[in-house]
This record gives C-alpha cells, sequence and structure tokens, in this order.
C-alpha cells in the first residue's frame, strides 16, 4: 500500500490565515471605482460576504468565491472544509445555495493526481449536503495547491441578510466555537491533543446552514460569517457597516477546547497578530480580559460560525433551536449592539 | 546571558520559545533573542509590549538581536482565576453625575473635577469603570477639557461608561469623543456589582 499523501506538507500557513491583510486589502480597493447600480443589492462598500444581484420582486442573486490553500492533511477533509467555508458566504445573507464551481490550482508533478479527485470528491459531498450541485469548475497547474468554490444562490430580496443591519439592543449570537487557527498551528507544533485537533476540523467541515435558515425564520436583520478576519475583525467590520458598537463578553464567547492551551504556550499564528492590527484602537479590553482571549479574539478562523444580531425577543427561542438542530456545535450569546460609540468593539 | 537563537524559524516558533524562555527565568533576569525574520520580529515585539516589556533592539545585516529583562512573574496573566482571587483588592468604579465636582461655584467645580480626573490615571489601582450620567456625560464630548484624560484612562484598561439616555436627552451624540454608549441596565449592573463605587 503506497503512503498517504499529506496535504500539510505542501505549505507554511494555510486556509483563512492565508488572506490578505484586511488593511493592506482595503487599500487596494478604496482606489477602485465602486459601482452602484439599483440591482446590485450589496456590493463591495460594506464589507459583505457576497455580492447580491436583484433579478425580480422575488428573486435575488447571490455569488461568492473562496479558495485557499491546505488547512489538514487529508485530500477529502480540506475539500469537505473549503466547501462549507465557500458556501458559508451564501448562508452569511440569508440565502439557499444552488450551484458551485470548483476552483483548482494543482500540480500534477508535485502531488499524486488521486490527492486532486480526493480534494473534489470532499467538496462535491458537501456541496452535496447542502442540497446544491457541482456544475463544473476550472484547473490550473500551480504549487503549492489550493482549492475553493465560486457559489451561486438566491434569497428573497425582503429576506436579504447583511453586515448592515444590526441595531442597538440586538443581541449578538455567535454559531461555533472559536480557536481553529489556534488549533491548527498547535497541531503543526505538537501544542494540542489529537482529539482537540479532530474537534476543529469537525466543526470546519459543519455547514452553518440550519443556523442561517433560522436566522430568516427569526427575522435576523445583521449577520455574517467569522472567516479570516477573526471574531473581531468580522465583528468590526458589521458594525461600522450598521453604524453601531457591539459590546462582547470575551467569556461568553465559545472557544474550542485546547485553543487557550495552544496560544498559552505561544504558539499564535502571524495572522493573529495581523489581526490585532486591523481591529487597532477600534477595539476596547476592558483590564479583566485575559491576554490569550484577547489574542483569540482575533484567531483567523477557517469556516467558522455566523455572527448574528438579534432582537432580543427571539434570542432565546433561535438558540434553543439551533442547539436542537446542531447539537454538536456550540451557540452562544455573546453581547449585544449598542448604539454607535468612538470605537466599534467593547469587549468585558 | 541566556540567548534564544530563532534564527531561520518562522513564526510561531519563535514566540513559543520565548514564552517558555521566559517561563523558566526569574525577575531581572536577562535574555538575548535573536531572528532573522522581519515579521517574527514584529509579532515577538508586540507580545513583548503587551507584557509590558520594553526590549532593547539593535539590527546588524538581516538578524535582529532583542535584549530584555525578565519582570516579575504575574500569575494572573497566565491564570484567568487569579482575578478573581479574594486578596486582591476589590475593583472600584468612579461614578460622575455632574460637570462639576461639588457644590458651591461651578467655576470652582469644573477646574476640581478636571484635576480630579487627571490624578485618577496616577492612582496604583485604576478604577474598573467611570460611570457618566446626566450632566456627566458632557464630560466625555470631544470639545471638553477631560476628553484627553478620559481617553487616556480608556487607553490604561478602565472602561468608560456613559449613559445613552443622557446622551439622547443632550443631543451630543455625534460629539462623544470617549467611552461606551450604554443603557441603565448596564449602569445599574456595573454599580451594584462594584466593591465600592467613588463619587467625586
Amino acid at each position: 500500500m503506497k503512503e498517504k499523501f499529506d496535504l500539510l506538507s505542501t505549505i507554511e500557513y494555510g486556509g483563512c490565515s492565508a488572506k490578505l491583510p484586511a488593511g493592506l486589502l482595503s487599500e487596494v480597493l478604496g482606489k477602485l471605482p465602486l459601482v452602484k447600480d439599483p440591482r446590485l443589492l450589496v456590493d463591495l462598500e460594506t464589507h459583505d460576504d457576497a455580492g447580491v444581484y436583484k433579478l425580480n420582486e422575488e428573486t435575488a442573486l447571490i455569488f461568492t468565491t473562496d479558495f485557499f490553500p491546505p488547512i489538514c492533511s487529508d485530500a477529502y477533509e480540506f475539500g469537505e472544509i473549503s466547501a462549507a467555508n465557500a458556501l458559508s458566504d451564501i448562508y452569511a445573507m440569508g440565502g439557499t445555495p444552488l450551484m458551485a464551481l470548483n476552483l483548482m490550482m494543482f500540480s500534477q508533478e508535485r502531488i499524486p493526481l488521486d490527492v486532486f479527485g480526493q480534494i473534489l470528491e470532499g467538496g462535491q459531498a458537501k456541496v452535496r449536503e447542502a442540497g446544491a450541485l457541482v456544475a463544473g469548475g476550472h484547473t490550473i497547474d500551480d504549487h503549492p495547491p489550493k482549492y475553493g468554490l465560486a457559489v451561486v444562490g438566491t434569497v428573497h430580496p425582503d429576506h436579504l441578510i447583511t453586515n448592515a443591519g444590526a441595531r442597538p439592543n440586538d443581541v449578538l449570537l455567535l454559531t461555533k466555537a472559536i480557536g481553529t487557527g489556534a488549533l491548527v498551528s498547535g497541531q503543526k507544533n505538537g501544542l494540542c491533543s489529537e482529539g482537540d485537533y479532530r474537534l476543529a476540523l469537525e466543526q470546519m467541515k459543519q455547514l452553518n446552514r440550519h443556523a442561517s435558515a433560522l436566522a430568516v425564520k427569526y427575522h435576523v436583520r445583521g449577520m455574517t460569517d467569522i472567516t479570516g478576519f477573526a471574531l473581531a475583525g468580522h465583528a468590526m467590520k458589521m458594525a461600522e457597516a450598521s453604524r453601531v458598537s457591539f459590546r462582547i463578553h470575551s467569556l461568553q464567547v465559545p472557544l474550542l477546547p485546547g485553543a487557550y492551551q495552544v496560544f498559552e504556550k505561544g504558539s499564535i499564528p502571524g495572522a493573529t497578530f495581523r489581526n490585532l492590527e486591523f481591529t487597532g484602537e477600534q477595539a476596547h479590553f476592558a483590564r479583566s480580559v485575559d491576554y490569550n482571549i484577547k489574542m483569540l479574539l482575533h484567531d483567523a478562523q477557517t469556516s467558522g460560525g455566523l455572527l448574528l444580531a438579534v432582537n432580543p425577543d427571539h434570542a432565546a427561542s433561535l438558540l434553543s433551536d439551533l442547539n436542537r438542530l446542531d447539537p454538536e456545535i456550540s451557540a452562544m450569546e455573546i453581547g449585544e449592539v449598542i448604539p454607535e460609540s468612538p470605537r466599534r468593539l467593547y469587549f468585558e | 546571558m541566556k540567548t534564544l537563537d530563532t534564527r531561520g524559524l518562522l513564526c510561531p516558533k519563535p514566540l513559543i520559545m520565548l514564552k517558555e524562555a521566559l517561563q523558566e527565568m526569574d525577575a531581572g533576569d536577562a535574555l538575548r533573542v535573536e531572528t532573522d525574520n522581519d515579521t517574527s520580529l514584529k509579532n515577538l515585539l508586540t507580545y513583548l509590549k503587551d507584557q509590558g516589556i520594553e526590549p532593547e533592539v539593535s539590527s546588524a545585516g538581516a538578524v535582529h538581536t532583542l535584549l530584555l529583562t525578565a519582570p516579575e512573574k504575574d500569575l494572573s496573566a497566565s491564570n484567568p482565576a487569579a482575578y478573581c482571587s479574594s486578596d486582591l483588592p476589590r475593583d472600584y468604579v468612579v461614578c460622575i453625575k455632574r460637570e462639576v465636582m461639588g457644590d458651591g461655584d461651578p467655576e470652582l467645580g469644573k477646574v476640581l473635577l478636571e484635576t480630579f480626573v487627571e490624578n485618577l490615571k496616577l492612582q496604583e489601582q485604576l478604577p474598573s469603570h467611570v460611570v457618566l450620567y446626566n450632566g456627566g456625560v458632557k464630560l466625555a464630548m470631544k470639545s471638553s477639557p477631560l476628553c484627553s484624560s478620559l481617553v487616556e484612562l480608556e487607553e490604561l484598561g478602565t472602561r468608560i461608561m456613559l449613559c445613552g439616555t443622557c446622551v439622547d436627552h443632550y443631543g451630543i451624540q455625534l460629539d462623544i469623543g470617549v467611552g461606551m454608549i450604554s443603557n441603565m441596565v448596564v449602569l445599574t449592573e456595573t454599580l451594584a456589582s462594584a466593591g465600592h463605587v467613588v463619587t467625586p
């Protein structure tokens, strides 16, 4: 039997921590002319998760893409995680995914060809689980490999959920624990248990489908998904787009088991420092907030959960519905929306 | 002096080594860290600064050298539960309800309050919160002479809290320069759970 190919051997860093620093990205995008059209319901301006195009009064098209280098050793799992992550942008807008195209960069000279097939199989299985179809794709020769998808979905224009919909007094819910970046780094440096790492992988594969459907059911107006810019970075962008501030109780933010210990041992990925720089003065930390927790709030997530701003009257029902549908992930109430204050984020 | 050679190693390896070394050192021990990676250097410096350690940095070619002294061991930094330990002094909250301090001449009252807030940041134990309500919220306006002192306190980790109803009442939301705009539920909770409340 031939030895199993380890995808992680191809890269220095992976997943969403491979993103360009957010500040740098804003600088570049800020120079592009902003396309304005009444049919574009969501554009670049609010740093939202996807583009949204209104087809008619009943239907708007959501279009998004995401791809990255390997986040784990196993090819099939990498496909699953990357697909769950790409589909998440559709879910973050309250939409339903319909169709996806594979985007693959792969060098057959450096990696056995069956690895290519396994990545696609994993991706396809996840897309199928989401009730959508893979309709083709595009591959170019490149190393290290990268995989992701472009996904289209639909949403009723009146039920569209954006970064800009959070209102003061809304309750903030986070649907997955944070710490995937920490555990990937911990696994690479031998600083976390195999069990804790496995749990992080399983969580990354989890679709945000149920959380998204419940957000629609409970008329949530403000939502985003947590990926490379970390909970703090995405929360900041959402507060900014909604012209409000967030108060977040850091001890209520669910952490993946083992993530704290990885940071305590100093295995803090570079992406965490980049995200810390990105939130900068916009994030205020009460003196009681533990240093490693502050860093975990800036830990880049791959296929993270959804952050919802929900009417306080609906928060408890939404949370209990979600915990019934997705018992294996730990959704929590983590804070509340407050009026626009001099800073975007206040961590207790 | 102990030397950590992290040359050729990429983030986060150097930081893992630094944390290990710091844990084994006694307060006052000197440590020398070498790195040839700019990102690692930046991240090491960010980490050290957050721990209150100011290393001396020198560079020769591509190699950067950090010289630092191990600080007093702060157990609370690695153990969240230590924050709750009962032998630490209880937190206190400063509650300011007017633009002036004391009764009598309001001009004098303004000067007194200004001096009080300036002195607050010099206290060995800083307040966990400063709560501003009614006329007190005007102190957080960008035009207020106290705004910069309150910003400094905030930078030091004190949470400045403003009564949102009061900010609305005076119509100054756009002029607020510091603090988290809050509601009475949160203010009541903050005052009620304070170790003690200081009201100038």
